[in-house]
């Protein structure tokens, strides 16, 4: 329960749904803009559903450090430890 | 706080026969707003939907939950900027509970789940009296109008 991997494994399904990608492909380096053709609605949408899920507010200028599954889960580790 | 329709005039970008809401009743700033859309038999989308049976199309629903999410964002956020803006639809998922029809009273309800300085998401339901009648998430952005260069 609630440890990296899953949270990990959680976040992968979660950006696969939003993108349209099997979450095979969401590998931690893979871009999300060049490699996985996410838009900025998009983005939103994924920081929307990672707020929900996890009850966190990601504030507006985290959005652009978000570029890959790596990215995510570290920003979204950076709110949930402040919690 | 309330606005009536020229208020709303002021902030739409759409005119007849696409602005579908009448009137703002309730508004907290970043927090809610409800609006109110009177639907009369007059509707010019009840002649061909459905000649003899009368029914409000739920794409419509949604675009008076768009034009309230409009009022909702531009009223909120963009105190200055409003006629200037374009605003669009990105992504909507909805739920179509039960059927409008002439004489019935829209009241329209708008929350932001997540709003950016130029994008959003907000949650929108639909009642007539006591009876939810759509709900919906719907995701837009908005943009300012490019300066004409004439």
């Amino acid at each position: 329960m609630g440890s990296i991997n899953t949270v990990e494994n959680e976040i992968k399904e979660l950006i696969a749904q939003i993108l349209e990608v099997g979450s095979e492909k969401i590998t931690p380096d893979a871009k999300f803009v060049e490699d996985l053709g996410m838009d900025s609605m998009m983005a939103l949408e994924i920081v929307a559903a990672i707020e929900k899920k996890y009850k966190i507010t990601i504030p507006e200028e985290n959005l652009m450090k978000l570029a890959s599954l790596g990215d995510v889960i570290a920003v979204t580790e950076q709110f949930l430890g402040k919690k | 706080m309330e606005f009536d329709i020229k208020e709303i005039q002021k902030i739409l970008p759409q005119t007849y026969p696409f602005l579908l809401i009448d009137r703002i009743i309730e508004f907290e700033p970043k927090k809610r707003i409800v609006s109110l859309k009177n639907v009369s038999f007059n509707e010019y989308f009840f002649a061909g939907h459905f000649p003899g049976m009368p029914v409000m199309p739920g794409v419509l629903i949604i675009e008076a939950m768009a034009q309230t999410a409009i009022i909702f964002f531009a009223k909120s956020y963009q105190a200055e900027m409003q006629k200037e803006m374009l605003y669009y639809l990105g992504k909507v998922e909805a739920k179509f509970l039960n059927p409008v029809f002439p004489g019935d009273q829209l009241k329209i309800e708008v929350k932001p789940l997540k709003i950016l300085a130029m994008m959003g998401i907000v949650e929108a339901s639909a009642s007539v009296g006591d009876k939810l009648v759509a709900k919906a998430e719907l995701a837009f952005a908005a943009k300012a109008k490019e300066r004409e260069s004439k």
